[in-house]
């Protein structure tokens, strides 16, 4: 069992999705443990290929490539599609992330999801998601990888739209299914453009090209532009951001998966995997990159500082992590990207689970109505607050090594503008997630109805609760050498994933001084600013009315795209409309057919019955004939 | 001799008769005396044939004597058709045999 045994990992979940989906409802629990069953030996799974990979890095070191294996699977002339898996170093972090929180998830749903009426279903969906995620970490060609994206999306739409009596729920699941395809039509096109030139769709053949100078540096630029557009509708950037606060529609459980610790990052998947394109290409491509992550960062980190819902906050501290990961790609660091990548997929979960636990307890979401709950939660209030200080980056939680990377890659790019920013990014997110924790946890709660029904969740929630929260605490420990050497590693974890060399980590005071100093800051202002009754902060918001406003409306960047939809796109479609249903329909379809009718009945009044008739139409036949044939023959 | 051209316009002439006949009588036995007289007007054209163009070989007088055979037997088939149509419908008028009307 190895690297090339890798495929058995989405293997399991595709065959768990297809018993359930023929067989669901005829088992018992509608089939839950066959969902769980299937992620957990992936996760078995996954031990021996890890071993294998840290086995190939022994012997091949720095030239260690990943293995894996592939199926032909339709040949055409010049060209063939690959059913292929490949493990690689970034793979394998990716794989730790999606395959643990994915079964955390699944464990916790069985609590959270108890009673539902479809609860089959969303097992049955959970699987397929499941398996569509660990095919797109693991392709090896990129229209494998597609596929899988495209799957991810649908299985996103499906459980968004979970409850689709609601009618909010229902717009969500659509608004993010189409604002994802927009991106999508930009990686096709990427995709596409790659393939014309190299001939292939395969990952490894395409940067074979790449390195050897084959590519005219505008054409790769243009192509590996149009495959960020794919990563920016899927991990939520600037300006296709709009879906995820609205994906908080879905199922708690649904939102700490996918949309914290497994989907979202996709699009940063992607764009490390293909890394090596991006490092050829014109340095604008990073630029951008680096650009709209920035943009990201701020503008989720105000939109967080107003909203209300918990989910929602959680959801704006999730664009602002995307945004940081972005920006860590755009400074051309793979390692500080994939760190954070690594240490989000646990304590985003881990808040998303834990104001999960909040919401099954009280049955409520707004912060204005909670409050005073730690005294009744405790499990709960001690892990959502080791998921919080990770988010701000306190040390030594696992979030502050890797915005001390992030930090140490950007100091790289020598430009001060973006690192100021940055460190204000850190004040505010110590502000908004302290506001988060103090208004649903602390002091006076404001609806005692939901306070007296708060009580910490059945064990089937709370166990993945604390796993989270111990692998926050630790996970941050990977950049050392030694811890990964202890584990057999080649070393930190900058040493596993690199892109030009192996980094060693090396721990700038400074650095982290400075960013511990303003993360701490911005929870004690948020600490002033919003406890007991938030008079400070009530204050504040009248006197910036106006930019409250901006940022409670989330920049009305929604208003302004909804616009666009009503005068743009819906008029041209009721355009469409009309010729449709009267020029093609109507006319063309509806006119044939009543044309041969028509023909057809006024011709059977040829048919009199009478032998008179007949025989004239024969006489006058043969005398036409005869006269056609005299003039042409003549 | 008689040039040819006499026959063959007697014989065009015959038949045009008779195609008009076909084409204008009302009673059916009628119809089928004009179907006669085209088949006749036929004849003479094989037989003016036969004696101008092939005098040794009498390809066209066999062939004349054919045509009067079966015309014979065709009056027999189409009077019995023309008996039916009378007693269903009590009438030879052919305009009013008009039951394959649409």
């Amino acid at each position: 069992m190895g690297m090339e045994q890798v495929w058995l990992i989405p293997a399991l979940p595709a065959a768990a999705f297809v018993f359930l989906l023929l067989f669901g409802k005829y088992l018992p629990r509608g089939g839950d443990f066959v969902s769980i069953g299937a992620i957990f030996a992936a996760l078995v799974i996954f031990f021996p290929v890890l071993a294998d990979v840290l086995d190939g890095i022994d012997k091949q070191g720095d030239a260690f490539a990943g293995g894996g294996k592939s199926w032909e699977w339709i040949r055409f002339e010049n060209f063939q599609i690959n059913l292929g898996f490949h493990v690689d170093q970034i793979a394998i972090v990716m794989l730790a992330v999606v395959i643990f929180v994915a079964l955390m998830v699944q464990v916790y749903s069985t609590g959270y999801m108890k009673g539902d009426s479809r609860y089959g279903w969303y097992f049955t969906v959970m699987s397929l998601f499941a398996a569509s995620m660990l095919t797109l970490v693991l392709a090896d060609n990129l229209l494998l990888m597609y596929a899988a994206w495209e799957g991810v999306g649908f299985c996103s739409f499906l459980l968004i739209g979970f409850w689709w009596e609601k009618r909010s729920a229902a717009e969500a699941a659509k608004k993010a299914f189409i604002t994802t395809r927009i991106g999508d039509v930009g990686f096709l096109i990427g995709i596409i453009l790659l393939w014309k030139e190299v001939g292939s769709f395969s990952i490894s053949d395409i940067f074979q090209y790449a390195e050897a100078g084959k590519f005219d540096s505008t054409y790769l630029t243009a192509a590996v532009l149009f495959l960020f557009a794919g990563a920016v509708g899927k991990s939520a950037q600037f300006p296709l951001h709009v879906w995820l606060p609205d994906a908080m529609e879905g199922p708690t459980p649904v939102s700490a998966l996918i949309h914290a610790a497994t989907m979202v990052v996709a699009g940063v998947y992607m764009v490390a995997r293909m890394f090596p394109l991006f490092e050829v290409a014109d340095p604008v491509a990073l630029d951008v990159v680096l650009g709209l992550g920035l943009i990201t960062v701020v503008m989720s980190a105000f939109m967080g500082l107003t909203a209300t819902d918990i989910k929602r906050v959680i959801a704006y501290s999730t664009l602002n992590s995307l945004g940081l990961m972005f920006v860590a790609l755009g400074s051309g660091s793979v390692t500080a990207a994939m760190l954070y990548l690594f240490v989000h997929g646990y304590f985003k979960a881990l808040l998303f689970l834990g104001s999960g636990s909040v919401i099954h307890a009280t049955e409520e979401q707004d912060m204005n109505n909670l409050g005073g709950l730690a005294a009744r939660m405790p499990v709960t209030a001690i892990v959502f607050a080791i998921g919080t200080l990770a988010m701000v980056g306190i040390i030594p939680l696992s979030g502050f090594w890797a915005k001390d990377e992030v930090l140490h890659a950007v100091d790289k790019n020598e430009s001060l503008l973006i690192y100021l920013v940055l460190l204000s990014s850190l004040f505010i997110t110590g502000l908004y997630m302290a506001r988060l924790y103090i208004r649903t946890f602390f002091f006076q709660s404001r609806n005692h109805h939901a306070a007296e029904h708060a009580h910490d969740a059945p064990s089937a929630m709370t166990v993945p609760l604390v796993l989270l929260a111990a692998l926050t605490l630790v996970t941050g420990l990977f950049v050392f050498e030694g811890v990964g050497k202890a584990f057999g590693f080649p070393g930190g974890f900058g040493q596993f994933v690199w892109t030009d060399e192996p980094e060693k980590f090396d721990f700038n005071v400074g650095i982290a001084a400075l960013s511990t100093i303003l993360a701490g800051g911005g929870v004690v202002v948020g600490w002033i600013f919003w406890q007991g009754s938030a008079e400070p902060a009530k204050r504040a918001g009248d006197m910036f009315r106006p930019l409250y406003l901006l940022f409670y409306n989330r920049f009305y960047i929604d208003n302004i795209y909804q616009w666009a939809i009503n005068n743009i796109v819906l008029v041209l479609g009721k355009i469409l409309s009309w010729f449709d249903r009267n020029i093609v329909n109507d006319t063309g379809v509806d006119g044939s057919a009543g044309l041969a009718f028509f023909s057809g009945f006024e011709l059977k009044f040829a048919e009199t019955g009478r032998l008179p008739n007949y025989a004239l139409a024969i006489a006058a036949g043969v005398i036409i004939i005869a006269i056609v044939f005299l003039v042409v023959t003549v | 001799m008689i040039p040819i051209n006499d026959f063959l316009v007697l014989s065009s002439i015959l038949f045009s008769l008779g195609l008009y006949g076909v084409l204008a009588r009302r009673s059916a036995v009628l119809i089928l005396m004009s179907v006669e007289l085209m088949l006749q007007a036929v004849s003479i054209n094989f037989i003016t044939f036969a004696v101008y163009l092939n005098p040794d070989t009498f390809t066209g007088i066999i062939f004349a004597v054919f045509v009067i055979t079966i015309a014979a037997a065709e009056v027999g088939l189409a009077l019995a058709i023309i008996l039916r149509l009378f007693r269903n419908k009590a009438t030879a008028n052919v305009d009013e045999a008009d039951m394959m009307k649409w």
